[in-house]
């Protein structure tokens, strides 16, 4: 009855931002980025890539609600690399990654279907 | 004279033998597995003095992929130099965000048959449509169907009052209108017409538009009873409604490894051979008449665990190997399974681009 309708899980809504982020007043070189409209498929995957990199020192992701669809990936850094250096450095190799797996598996393909 | 570790020749180079098994396998103990979790992390073993970073040459260099077998609607295929949120992300995007084309809205003139409306409708979007999802666009809210955006079938059925058993409808009895609605003939009013095509259908698709499957039983009717109604179908994902779902399913599992700690002979051997239900093992005759087990067919064992039942707990291990998954795709749309994958692989990349941080 409360459910929020379907296509909610997808769709940004007008005004709000897909992604924005807030600083931590706490700790250096600290921000938590929001997501909007994500779950686990792209969350996950942003986390694996951020610890590969070795300039940070957190990184993790969580959705604060089932029922809310955005996801939290809090990221701190020493500092020598910025947040957002840090994050779209992540998904920048996630891009390039994908890229080569596309490739591979068009070639793989080809040669599959010719034997 | 150098003393650094990577420089010595005489000492054994990278991580020893036990650390480099949980680095990259999956222990399966009799209760639960062990080691799960990857490490990524480039400096875990810098004590050690291995270096752990995975960065892209690397990943070139160790990536494989080998389809084991194509069918048209099934695919198996391995994977190897992955992590397994990418795996994952792969099999939920497979079954949640490709899409498909459905019916979504029916138009019931006359349903007499003991199948409710929206039962009916229910079955009917279920119905897999032969239709290539790439070539239609979505329908929102606001916009007017017409033929870039919504395919109409029309069902017709009726069963003679004189007929001596109950007529089944099967899906085949859903015909494509090229042309458009023709709903404003069956129901006289007002409204023009449902849809505004202002071309036949046929030039965007060049190939019929039907179902699947003809064979799908979608109503029984009794003597006397008919069913008209239109319907028009859609393209959207699976994460609004299942019905969008173009797989039947997509999994993977990971490679399994069966090794054996302590040399299995004679009885036993013919005993583990039994045990086992999808014949990972075989027996090797030795040289001097004993028999001995060895593993055949590891990629067969599904970890049901009855090899480490009881006395030979100690003697087996079962691993899986961490970044080899084999994924299998079952395809129940109109794109073949490798059509699907590719598909899966343009969306994920969008994502990463839709997720890139504006704010740089």
């Amino acid at each position: 009855m409360n459910a929020p309708d379907r296509y909610e899980r997808f769709v940004v809504p007008e005004g709000t931002k897909k992604v924005s982020y807030e600083r931590d007043t706490k700790i250096a070189n600290a921000a938590s980025f929001t997501v909007e409209r994500e779950d686990h498929t792209i969350g996950n995957i942003v986390r694996m890539q951020l610890h590969r990199d070795p300039n940070v020192l957190f990184a993790g992701y969580k959705l604060p609600h089932p029922l809310q669809y955005k996801i939290l990936v809090r990221i701190h850094t020493t500092g020598q690399s910025t947040l957002t250096q840090a994050y779209n450095l992540a998904i920048n190799d996630l891009d390039n990654e994908l890229q080569h797996l596309k490739k591979g598996f068009e070639d793989e393909l080809m040669r599959f279907q010719e034997r | 004279m150098s003393w650094k570790s990577s420089e010595l020749d005489d000492l054994p180079k990278g991580l020893p033998e036990h650390l480099e098994i949980q680095r990259t396998r999956v222990i399966c103990k009799n209760d639960a597995p062990i080691h799960t979790e990857g490490i990524q992390y480039s400096g875990a073993y810098a004590s050690s003095g291995v270096d752990n970073t995975i960065s892209f040459e690397k990943f070139s260099k160790d990536f494989k992929i080998e389809v084991i077998r194509l069918t048209e609607d099934e695919m198996e295929f391995d994977m190897v130099g992955i992590d397994a949120s990418i795996a994952n992300a792969f099999r939920r995007i497979l079954i949640a965000e490709v899409p498909t084309m459905a019916i979504e809205k029916v138009f019931v003139v006359d349903n007499t048959s003991p199948i409710a409306d929206e039962s009916l409708a229910h079955r009917l979007g279920l119905i897999p449509i032969n239709a290539d999802p790439r070539l239609f666009e979505y329908l929102s809210e606001n916009d007017v169907p017409n033929e870039r955006n919504t395919i109409v079938y029309r069902m017709q059925v009726s069963c003679s009052k004189n007929s001596p058993q109950r007529l089944t409808v099967k899906s085949d009895k859903l015909e494509w209108l090229p042309e458009g609605s023709k709903l404003h003939e069956m129901v006289p009013g007002q409204q023009k017409t449902f849809t505004s095509f202002t071309n036949n259908q046929m030039e965007i698709t060049k190939t019929p538009l039907g179902v699947k499957h003809e064979d799908i039983t979608i109503a029984r009717l009794g003597p006397g009873q008919a069913i008209e109604l239109e319907a028009h179908a859609v393209k959207g994902i699976g994460k609004t409604h299942a019905k969008w779902s173009p797989v039947a399913t997509a999994w993977y599992r990971m490679l399994p490894e069966v090794i054996f700690r302590k040399e299995i002979k004679g009885e036993e051997a013919v005993e583990l051979v039994k045990k086992c239900p999808v014949k990972v093992f075989d027996i090797e005759d030795l040289a001097n008449g004993e028999k001995k087990a060895v593993v055949a067919r590891p990629r067969s064992c599904t970890l049901c665990r009855e090899c480490i039942r009881g006395n030979t707990e100690e003697e087996i291990e079962l691993r899986r190997v961490r970044d080899h998954f084999i994924f299998t795709i079952e395809s129940a749309s109109a794109l073949p399974p490798e059509a699907l994958f590719t598909e899966a692989v343009k969306i994920l990349e969008e994502k990463c681009d839709r997720v890139l941080s504006e704010l740089s």
